[in-house]
């Protein structure tokens, strides 16, 4: 037997033995649990806000750890980073490629990053000593499309990729740190736990992974979608997983028991998921779905409790703010909207 | 998807070894833990308490002033 086939027997002796690991853990299920739990009333949110200003399709956003400010990417070319208050710009960012399709906010507030088909993270610096918002540092190295980007801290952040890998980076000397290689299809969206202690990640494999982000390696892969996994999220507490795929379902699986939980689902809704956001609480998920909407999901007993219906276009990225007072969505329609 | 070459294959079965090995407790507890977390949150939650929102700073103040 080739070395190649005796891997490969390898491998899928240990999915079967991980598979039976699995079931020797799950001993009750989450519909059990909330069998005695009322599904919560409708959910009506409006729109507070409407943030004019992009040109072109919006790709991404992410709220600030202040409680109203947000940045957001356009293909246009430009990152804005909106006061939703009052609606104003605080900043108008040109980027140099205009093919943006991740952006983020530094937990700290000075820096936002980006990056998109010309396979790098930029870094920009918001509190520069003149005024002026310039690069800060640009990371290359992913050989496809960066996906998305979350920080770490001002000096680390976590890129992920079209080249099926995500990186750990060294803000300040530019260089690769870590590589979370695995994954067997591009990185579509990555996201930090609260602990800031591991990440995970949901790529056109199926699957999502759930990565240690100090040693390196991957302690949970979690399958069941049937297409590609476009969004995810952790859940607020940090023990739970949410993603949202192509197969127009979202799932949420149990990081401590290793398990699948529930499915999101309706026979009405065919079309992908895009995006995906928690409430504070974490009862709600709300989701962004090509179709132009936002379903807002009772988390515990799976079934839909309310709609946002107010944009032109697909709605490509969705965040809850840190209070969680107020939902932002961003859309091809070029519109983002602040909703509560 | 891609077809992994053979340096690739050694390193997935390396981690799928790790995965085996990672920590796994009983889902009547951690799912116990997880509905509890969310019930207790659900009261400070703005979604899903309108008083929570009475102050909300996104909708304009109304031009009516009570004297």
């Amino acid at each position: 037997m080739g070395e190649m086939e005796q891997l490969r027997k390898e491998a899928e002796s240990l999915k079967d033995q991980i598979i039976v690991a699995r079931k020797g853990f799950a001993d009750t299920t989450l519909q059990e649990a909330v069998a005695g739990t009322a599904v919560v009333s409708r959910v009506q949110l409006k729109t507070r806000k409407t943030l004019r200003g992009h040109l072109a399709k919006i790709y991404a956003m992410h709220w600030g750890a202040g409680l109203t400010q947000c940045v957001s990417a356009s293909q246009d070319g430009k990152l804005i980073v909106w006061d939703t208050l009052s609606t104003n710009k605080v900043n108008a960012i040109p980027l140099k490629s205009s093919w943006v399709m991740t952006c983020a906010y530094a937990p700290s507030g000075n820096l936002v990053a980006c990056g998109g088909l010309d396979n790098m993270c930029s870094i920009y610096n918001l509190k520069g000593k003149d005024g002026n918002v310039k690069v800060m540092r640009e990371l290359a190295s992913h050989t496809g499309y960066l996906s998305c980007c979350r920080f770490v801290s001002d000096s680390e952040i976590i890129t992920s990729s079209g080249d099926c890998t995500c990186i750990l980076w060294d803000i300040e000397t530019g260089t690769e740190k870590t590589i979370f290689a695995g994954h067997l299809g591009d990185c579509m969206s990555l996201g930090v736990a609260p602990d800031f202690k591991s990440f995970i990640s949901g790529a056109c494999d199926y699957t999502a992974k759930h990565w240690d982000i100090r040693d390196g390696n991957c302690t949970h892969t979690l399958s069941g979608h049937e297409s590609d996994v476009n969004a995810i999220g952790f859940f607020p507490n940090g023990n739970g997983i949410l993603t949202g795929s192509d197969d127009a379902t979202c799932k949420l699986y149990d990081l401590r028991s290793d398990q699948e939980l529930i499915t999101y689902q309706d026979a009405t809704i065919m079309c992908g998921v895009t995006s995906l956001a928690p409430s504070l609480s974490g009862r709600l998920l709300l989701a962004g779905y090509d179709d132009f909407n936002v379903n807002i999901w009772d988390a515990l007993k799976a079934e839909r409790v309310g709609v946002l219906a107010g944009h032109d276009n697909r709605v490509s990225c969705i965040g809850v703010s840190s209070d969680g007072m107020a939902c932002c969505t961003g859309s091809w329609d070029s519109f983002l909207k602040i909703w509560n | 998807m891609e077809e992994l070459d053979l340096p690739q294959m050694q390193r997935e079965v390396e981690s799928l070894k790790l995965q085996l090995q990672t920590n796994r407790e009983k889902s009547s507890v951690t799912v116990a833990d997880l509905v509890k977390w969310i019930e207790e949150g659900v009261a400070n939650d703005p979604f899903l308490n309108a008083d929570l929102l009475r102050t909300n700073p996104w909708v304009e103040g109304g031009k009516c002033v009570l004297l």
